[in-house]
């Protein structure tokens, strides 16, 4: 089950890429795949937990620089048909089965779809044809990175955290928090891939999901979401001059993590209450 | 970081030797007590009459993209490379660290002690086989310092 759970949190990873790949009608097909396959991933965790067995969320680099859409579709269809396979570990048939006909009708539209050249590795650093400056380009190129990795990680934290708590008032507040960063990751990546820089984001280092205080993260976490605030803030301020609507993305982004940092806060009073 | 280049880039897109080696022979850790970001390092190392060897090398980091590139640029060097060159390309990574802005010192000096820590938990090792991870922490300062 452990393997499963590393591969198929790789065929999530690679759908995702593959959407932002792709300029067609293709993009929403693999988004709404890609979440299916991440919903896969949190039951296939749920049953990990449910049995006792230890698991992490340690998987391979993916290597993803194509340049035609079917060579990442066909490694794709490889990875679903060997996921496929494995479901024989899975005692819970109901969801064996649930998974493997998803697997299959996944399989069989992504090998129907249209090949494209795909320009998300041009590396050519330039968005909706803007001309930032050489400082604005550097600067938005080393946010993307930062900050597609940082929604990465904290989706897999805030799910970590989901996973193993049973405190509703909590798990909504998690819940809220891994949708919204998905949103970002997705503005992020999709951003990368028009400036032809695309990239996975890195392994997580268990450390940072299994913590020991969820009030330390929680505080740290509190202290990450102003230093972001501040970085679109400067972001905005970067590109504003040649354009208002990066700008005004940037700024929404910012107003987004307002409501963050008062969520966490309404997990610490929560935290402070259970232990009063 | 300043002027990113292609490579630079590709480094952040890619950086080489990233991940774990599965029953390493020696880990090392790097951290900054500042912000506690670290970087640990899994080395699986080969001894060829008396000198041990690097034949592989791999990286994690709990920190920024400034340290994904260092530690992505470094464990290229250090792949393959016996021990004693290994020290020579930390002294020589430490030496050029004057005069390079706050946060790049601290986070190359981070992948620096890392791989020293690694190589030294190794030494430590074969005379101690329940030898624990080693730690070292750096002396770089990440805070960027306010000019009046």
């Amino acid at each position: 089950m452990k393997t499963l759970l590393i591969k198929t949190h790789e065929v999530w990873l690679e759908t995702m890429m593959a959407a932002f790949m792709s300029q067609t009608n293709s993009r929403q097909t693999l988004y709404e795949f890609s979440d299916i396959l991440w919903r896969h991933f949190t039951w296939i965790e749920h049953e990990l937990i449910q049995s006792g067995d230890p698991y992490d969320y340690d998987r391979d680099t993916i290597p993803i620089k194509v340049t035609h859409l079917r060579d990442v579709l066909s490694n794709l269809s490889r990875r679903l048909s060997e996921i496929d396979l494995q479901l024989i570990v899975c005692t819970n048939r109901d969801l064996a089965h649930r998974i493997s006909t998803d697997l299959r009708y996944i399989e069989g539209v992504i090998s129907r779809m249209s090949n494209e050249v795909v320009t998300a590795f041009d590396a050519s650093r330039t968005i909706d044809r803007i001309a930032l400056t050489q400082e604005a380009t550097d600067a938005l190129t080393l946010f993307l990175f930062e900050e597609s990795y940082k929604e990465y990680e904290l989706i897999m934290i805030y799910n970590y955290l989901k996973a193993h708590s049973d405190d509703a008032f909590l798990n909504r507040i998690f819940q809220i928090l891994i949708d919204e960063s998905f949103f970002h990751l997705r503005s992020f990546g999709s951003m990368m891939a028009e400036m032809g820089i695309l990239g996975v984001p890195r392994v997580i280092h268990k450390s940072l999901y299994q913590v020991e205080s969820v009030e330390q993260f929680l505080r740290d976490g509190i202290e990450e979401e102003i230093a972001a605030k501040q970085q679109c803030l400067d972001l905005s301020a970067a590109v504003s001059k040649e354009s208002k609507e990066l700008a005004a993305f940037f700024d929404f982004i910012n107003f987004q993590e307002d409501y963050h940092v008062s969520l966490m806060r309404e997990a610490l009073d929560h935290y402070a209450q259970m232990k009063a | 970081m300043t002027e990113l280049d292609q490579e630079i880039i590709d480094h952040m897109a890619n950086p080489k030797n990233y991940g774990s080696i599965e029953r390493p022979d020696a880990m090392g850790i790097g951290e900054n007590p500042e912000n506690g970001e670290k970087v640990i390092i899994h080395l699986r190392v080969k001894d060829e009459g008396g000198m041990p060897r690097i034949e592989d090398i791999k990286f994690q980091a709990i920190g920024c993209m400034t340290t994904v590139v260092a530690g992505s640029i470094i464990t290229g060097e250090a792949k393959g490379i016996d021990f004693e060159t290994g020290k020579e390309l930390i002294s020589v990574t430490l030496g050029m660290l004057d005069g390079v802005p706050a946060e790049e010192a601290a986070c190359s000096e981070m992948v620096a002690v890392s791989l020293q820590a690694a190589m030294d938990t190794y030494t430590a090792k074969k005379a101690d086989p329940d030898h624990g991870t080693i730690t070292y922490k750096i002396e770089n300062s990440c805070e960027v310092k306010e000019t009046p």
